[in-house]
């Protein structure tokens, strides 16, 4: 029945002058075309579009066919397919290339999560066929299609573990190693560009087009991929695809060193400036960089010439990015670059005027959330690590610097307690022969100590929540005392004591006292009222709701616990103020 | 007109008679004595406090000291005190920022292999374009821009960067400046000016490496 009205329709079209068909022509050689494809007649459709008669016909008409044609062929019902495939490869030849990218495209776009890789997978030779055909016009529609090809490769799920990449269960591998050869003859024809040239315009549209697409690609999927090194996984076609990538931006002409520094170094405003920054998507360079430093890829064809300072310099900006976002997996390259790039540098080397530089201080900012604020454990550990080889890094005075601008801006007891560590250790470094400064011994080191050797709100300052800034700063100060002879008195510290006494240790024994006894007393009442209702002993004191969830009851032994390792608390923050207030007495303060 | 060495205020058998108390023993030390002397002593401070914790013997020990060494004020440079010191800080001008410490002899060599226009040598800030072939001193290639073939060269771009600016490793930025354009160098860079003790174990360069580096100053901007 179709296949009658399909003949019916064609036969009555090869008598219509300079095709001038009409609506109702287009619909019918749809309707009946499609039924008969659908029904298993491709054979005989093949035959009328081959046709020499009909060539008009199927010119115009013929690229409509696509979207059953590739219905069928994605069933892959083996009786048909020999037929579909010739039908495709027939249409590719003699349809308008415009029509045909129209057609494909919308195939790629419909397709469904389940039926994205297979659809991609069978389309690119044909889309690549006819973005070919449309020769020096191509660009802009290369750019479409490409544009779509990877939403919708992007949307294909990530693997994980290394069997879950060679099983490649969700077609993303296969995707990737497609879109490369899909893409070879576009990258090649900029190549003959630069050949015959020597240069190439910056402005270039299939330039521009190859650009946002190798831009695109770092982002998704590339910024979500883990790979795997060689030792894990010899073949990997994520690795290669990765590598691919980047060779593909240096034959365009992106240097990889200037991708890397564009937002250090400065840029003049140019017209079409904020094209340039669209052109240069800032986490597609974060992947970039990751996949330099962190997974060695491409590292051949990257210069090994670069200062190291410098090189950090650049991926601070990524880092920031990184470190900047909640997903963990973010968070985890921003950890590793950063850690990365740093062990590039040799300790004690980064100079005091990187930290004029906004990077050099919003990152440790955004590692201290991570440190303290991010749900997972490892992350955490490994945000510490990573910002004790940064203090490493530093040179003495930019170490000074940042210890400063740490106590004065973090705000959190246990960030500060950790600096307060760190500058004992420089101030035992600084001690040792050989070793002297100005930053970590007298001049420069007392108003650094008048950070540390200072309660926030005076004796009335909560000591269990700073308290690992109090025991910190303690330890500091018994150091000091012990190791600095006041004869010597390198560090300047028997000079300031009378001052740390009476706007330090005074307030903290009051703030000590008063704290104990307080607490001694809610536990003593706690003890008797634990006592009275013995019988009750799992009654609630108190109800806590978080979130509409009442949470487990405090009995009154949790509440005893508490208050008695408070207790226990000011005895450690006391033992260590005894021995400092011991050390003093014994010794002569040089009074003047 | 130098003072006089202080005379001594009691005999031997005053000071052995028990007779002078402490304090007036420590007064006059304090009096008499150089700041580091006293520091030494232990007998800065409060007089009472000195009392409390230096024993008559110590005093006695100390007072023969001071005549023996004669370390008498004024007769040593005397520690200035921190406060005065933390005075005079606080006062200072803000630093001005220092030139970098002269480190010594350049740590590269440069032969040439090629020579250039000696005319036109780069200045801090200009963009240069090289190629370029760094070896270890093995002789092994652990990177290079120069393509195989020189059909292969007008798809390359040589590398371009602003020399002296500290983005690339000091022997390239010290040599560079002294090279003409059109020359070609041959830069051996001991590895304080390279990678140092840490290498670039990513791109083959073991720690502590001398580097060598054929390079053609192509262009400057």
């Amino acid at each position: 029945m179709a296949l009658e009205q399909l003949c019916d329709v064609v036969q009555r079209c090869q008598a219509i002058k300079d095709e001038g068909f009409s609506p109702e022509d287009y619909d019918l050689f749809f309707t009946a075309g499609r039924t008969c494809i659908e029904e298993g007649n491709s054979a005989q459709v093949l035959s009328i579009l081959v046709d020499e008669k009909n060539k008009n016909i199927v010119r115009c008409m013929g690229w409509n066919l696509l979207g059953p044609l590739v219905q069928i062929l994605l069933k892959k019902e083996d009786r048909n397919l020999p037929h579909c495939h010739a039908i495709l490869s027939h249409l590719l030849e003699v349809c308008s290339p415009k029509e045909l990218l129209v057609g494909l495209l919308e195939q790629v776009e419909e397709a469904d999560t389940g039926s994205i890789a297979e659809t991609v997978t069978l389309l690119l030779k044909p889309l690549q066929t006819a973005l070919l055909r449309l020769g020096v016009k191509k660009a802009s529609s290369v750019g479409m299609a490409l544009s779509t090809l990877l939403s919708q490769v992007a949307r294909l799920p990530v693997p994980v573990t290394k069997e879950q990449e060679e099983d490649d269960v969700f077609g993303l591998c296969h995707c990737c190693t497609a879109l490369l050869q899909f893409v070879k003859p576009f990258v090649e024809e900029i190549k003959e560009v630069v050949k015959d040239n020597n240069k190439i315009s910056k402005d270039n549209e299939l330039r521009v087009e190859l650009l946002k697409f190798c831009m695109k690609s770092l982002s998704k999927p590339l910024l979500e991929v883990q790979l795997k090194d060689p030792d894990t996984l010899l073949k990997s076609p994520l690795r290669d695809f990765a590598t691919e990538i980047l060779i593909i931006l240096s034959s365009i002409g992106e240097s990889l060193p200037d991708l890397l520094s564009r937002n250090v170094l400065k840029r003049r405003e140019v017209p079409g400036f904020l094209e340039e920054e669209v052109r240069y998507p800032k986490e597609s360079l974060a992947c970039l960089s990751y996949l330099l430093f962190v997974d060695h890829i491409a590292v051949d064809i990257f210069p090994a010439v670069l200062s190291p300072i410098f090189v950090l310099q650049c991926n601070m900006e990524y880092i920031d990015l990184l470190l900047s976002r909640t997903e963990e997996s973010r968070l985890q390259k921003g950890l590793e670059l950063y850690e990365k790039s740093l062990n590039r540098v040799e300790d004690n080397n980064l100079p005091v005027d990187l930290l004029e530089l906004k990077t050099f201080f919003s990152v440790p900012q955004n590692l201290v959330k991570v440190m303290t604020l991010c749900p997972d454990q490892t992350l955490r550990t490994k945000g510490l690590k990573v910002f004790q080889l940064s203090i490493d890094k530093f040179n003495t005075e930019a170490k000074y610097k940042f210890f400063k601008g740490m106590l004065k801006t973090s705000h959190h007891a246990g960030v500060e307690g950790y600096i307060i560590k760190n500058i004992k250790n420089q101030v035992d470094f600084s001690l040792r022969p050989c070793n002297g400064n100005d930053w970590f011994l007298g001049k420069h080191l007392l108003p650094l100590l008048r950070l540390v050797l200072c309660l926030p709100h005076g004796p009335e300052t909560d000591l269990l929540q700073n308290l690992d800034r109090i025991m910190e700063s303690l330890n500091l100060l018994r150091y000091m005392l012990i190791r600095d002879k006041e004869w010597e008195n390198e560090t300047g510290i028997w000079i300031e004591l009378y001052k740390i006494e009476d706007n330090y240790l005074k307030p903290l024994r009051t703030g000590l006292n008063m704290s104990k006894a307080h607490y001694e007393a809610e536990l003593k009442s706690a003890k008797e009222n634990k006592k009275i209702s013995s019988k009750d002993s799992k009654t609630s004191v108190c109800s806590v709701t978080v979130d509409n969830e009442k949470l487990p009851n405090m009995t009154p032994e949790m509440q005893i616990q508490v208050l008695q390792s408070a207790v226990f608390t000011f005895d450690l923050i006391e033992s260590v103020l005894a021995r400092i207030e011991e050390i003093i007495e014994t010794k002569e303060r040089p009074l003047l | 007109m130098m003072a006089a060495d202080p005379e001594r205020a009691w005999s031997e058998e005053q000071l052995k008679s028990e007779e002078v108390p402490k304090k007036d023993l420590i007064k006059f030390i304090q009096d008499n004595a150089a700041h580091s002397f006293l520091a030494e002593h232990k007998l800065l401070g409060n007089i009472k406090n000195v009392a409390k914790t230096a024993k008559k013997e110590q005093l006695l020990e100390a007072y023969e000291q001071l005549f023996e060494s004669r370390r008498f004020k004024g007769s040593e440079m005397d520690v200035v005190t921190e406060q005065v010191q933390a005075a005079k800080i606080s006062d200072a001008p803000k630093e001005a920022k220092m030139e970098p410490v002269d480190e010594g002899p350049p740590k590269f060599t440069k032969s040439v292999l090629k020579k250039g226009d000696k005319t036109n040598f780069p200045k801090k800030g200009d963009t240069v374009s090289c190629w370029y072939t760094g070896t270890l001193e093995d002789g092994s290639v652990f990177d290079s821009n120069v393509p195989a073939t020189a059909k292969k060269k007008k798809q390359t771009k040589p590398l371009s960067f602003k020399v002296g600016m500290g983005k690339v490793i000091r022997g390239w930025d010290e040599g560079l400046l002294v090279m003409s354009k059109g020359e070609t160098a041959r830069l051996e860079i001991e590895s304080e000016w390279a990678y140092g003790k840490k290498g670039l174990p990513d791109s083959k360069i073991p720690p502590n490496a001398k580097l060598i580096f054929e390079v053609e100053l192509v262009s400057i901007d």
